[in-house]
């Protein structure tokens, strides 16, 4: 009951601070993904077509989802470290656990709100179709969000300084959404590099993300790769767990 | 209770073998100045340190052990020298937050008002001053009640103010039963608040007792001194300690009560016929035994 009590209340708190930031973080997390869209739906194509965005939207979604466990938890754990912030909160009883599923949960929330921001301007603007189970889309970007997040954590338990994790959060970031189907469809690729990177935990996620929104497979035919998604977040949570650092 | 605490970060040895027991119900600090140890040693006995040797109990806890380091979170409250609130947070929000973190339900006002911030819940922690997010620091140590209260450095970066309402508290709370470990560099602050003092010098303890007691042993001899006319001491004034004239000026130095002295050297003065034309009492402070157990200037200890 404390313990429900305290993640509540950690959430609740994240949500309250994070939304008195200046106008400017609400904009980058819940405008910018629409500008890329619209962005790289032009630049892709002669003009607005389904295609193209079709493709677009759950990749956009796909790379959010990277960035924000790479860039949005690990950077931030390093910064808060960094401020001597994780420290104060290493004397308290709270289990960290707490701490993290609260993490977890915002960043959940936050994701799920940008997909159906993206997926909104999708279907009116660009007669994007998504035709896939709402609760199967939302099943893939839950698992996909526990993974990065993990993953990410493990960034901000490794990096030493903010410094640090900004760089490793770039080197991981912006490779991996371009070579993970989220953008420029790997099929171009010759056969051999494309089929390698499928092994990728991110093009896994994304291309499921894909194919179930907008091409409306069922999720069952993807159930080794969501199984395969579950052991990168069990992995990234074990490991995060044994190298983070409070202090 | 402290034994053989040494701590080294690479080859620098912060503290270099530290013993004291804090007797529960007092206040107990830590003299010394910046970089003397004290922080190091505090956050050992919290927790956020890890001894190179020696052992540390808490209330019969080893805060080095996580079993024991568990046990022991929700019985103490510290108040951190280097720490940082979310920067968007208001005190309100924080002070729930805490409350949260350790079961209780929160005293949000009761707590803002004891440290002078009940009029400032809603303000964000980027727009307080040093001084109050330092009181806020110490309403989120006390929110769950704890026995034995860490503070370092409690007063940094406080106006008068501000180290007037932190001063009152911690005695309250001593007075409630509280036990209280704090660092200083204000001998001020030292000398008010705690019923003993360690005495810190890079990473060794060089003193530990009562203020008083270190005044005594250490400060030196009080002194009284007259300008008089006509003055001079006779054999019952010779026998309250060592005069030294210069001029007209005539000094005791002596370890018994000043106040006495000076009251038998009026008497004797008036009795000469003798006309005073100045007269000055000096008794020892807690800072002549600082400099004269450290070596260390206050101009040092300010740097």
């Amino acid at each position: 009951m404390t313990e429900l009590r305290m993640f509540l209340v950690q959430t609740k708190m994240n949500f309250i601070w994070y939304f008195r930031r200046d106008g400017e973080m609400v904009f980058w997390t819940l405008a910018m993904p629409v500008f890329f869209l619209v962005l790289f739906s032009f630049a892709f194509s002669t003009g607005p077509n389904a295609g193209s965005s079709g493709f677009l939207v759950p990749g956009i979604i796909g790379a959010q989802v990277l960035s924000s466990g790479f860039w949005g938890v690990g950077v931030m754990l390093a910064t808060f470290r960094e401020k001597h912030l994780l420290r104060r909160v290493y004397i308290t009883p709270m289990p960290p656990w707490v701490f993290f599923a609260s993490l977890v949960t915002y960043r959940m929330v936050l994701l799920a709100t940008q997909a159906v921001i993206l997926i909104t301007v999708g279907a009116l603007v660009f007669h994007v179709h998504v035709v896939g189970r709402p609760w199967e889309i939302l099943a893939v970007l839950l698992l996909g969000t526990a993974t990065f997040v993990s993953l990410g954590t493990i960034v901000g338990a490794v990096a030493r300084t903010t410094e640090s994790a900004n760089n490793i959060a770039s080197i991981l970031t912006v490779p991996l959404a371009f070579l993970s189907d989220a953008y420029i469809p790997i099929d171009r690729f010759p056969h051999a590099v494309s089929s390698a990177l499928r092994l990728l935990p991110s093009t896994q996620f994304i291309d499921t993300l894909r194919d179930v929104s907008i091409y409306g497979v069922p999720l069952a035919h993807y159930g080794v790769w969501m199984g395969l998604l579950a052991l990168w977040t069990i992995a990234g949570t074990v490991i995060s767990a044994r190298t983070f650092r409070w202090l | 209770m402290v034994t053989g605490l040494v701590k080294a970060f690479g080859s620098v040895v912060a503290v270099d073998g530290i013993d004291f027991a804090v007797q529960p119900g007092t206040i107990f600090g830590l003299l010394g100045r910046n970089g003397a140890g004290k922080t190091t040693t505090l956050e050992c006995c919290i927790g956020l340190g890890k001894p190179t040797a020696g052992s540390i109990r808490v209330l019969g806890l080893d805060p080095t052990r996580s079993r024991d380091l568990a046990a022991l979170r929700p019985k103490i409250g510290a108040q951190l020298q280097a720490t940082s609130l979310p920067e968007k947070a208001n005190a309100a929000e924080v002070l729930e937050l805490y409350a949260a973190y350790y079961g209780m339900a929160p005293r949000t006002q009761e707590l803002a008002e004891r440290v002078g911030l009940g009029d400032k819940l809603d303000r964000q922690i980027a727009q307080m001053s040093g001084g109050e997010q330092q009181r806020l620091a110490l309403a989120l140590a006390l929110q769950h009640d704890p026995e034995v209260l860490f503070l370092d450095e409690p007063s940094a970066g406080m106006d008068a103010f501000g180290r007037r309402i932190m001063w009152s508290e911690v005695e309250r709370l001593r007075d409630a039963g509280k036990t209280i470990v704090l660092t200083t560099h204000y001998i001020e602050e030292a000398e008010r608040l705690c019923d003993r003092i360690c005495v810190i010098q890079r990473g060794r303890i060089v003193a530990d007792a009562s203020p008083a007691e270190l005044v005594a042993r250490y400060g030196g001899d009080a002194g009284v001194s007259i300008t008089a006319e006509g003055f001079s001491p006779d054999a019952a004034l010779e026998a309250l300690g060592t005069w030294t004239r210069a001029e007209s000026q005539w000094k005791l130095a002596t370890r018994d009560e000043p106040g006495l002295a000076l009251a038998a050297i009026v008497t004797h003065a008036n009795a000469l016929g003798a006309k005073i034309d100045s007269l000055d009492l000096h008794r020892p402070t807690l800072e002549d035994a600082f400099v004269a157990l450290t070596g260390e200037t206050i101009l040092e200890v300010a740097q």
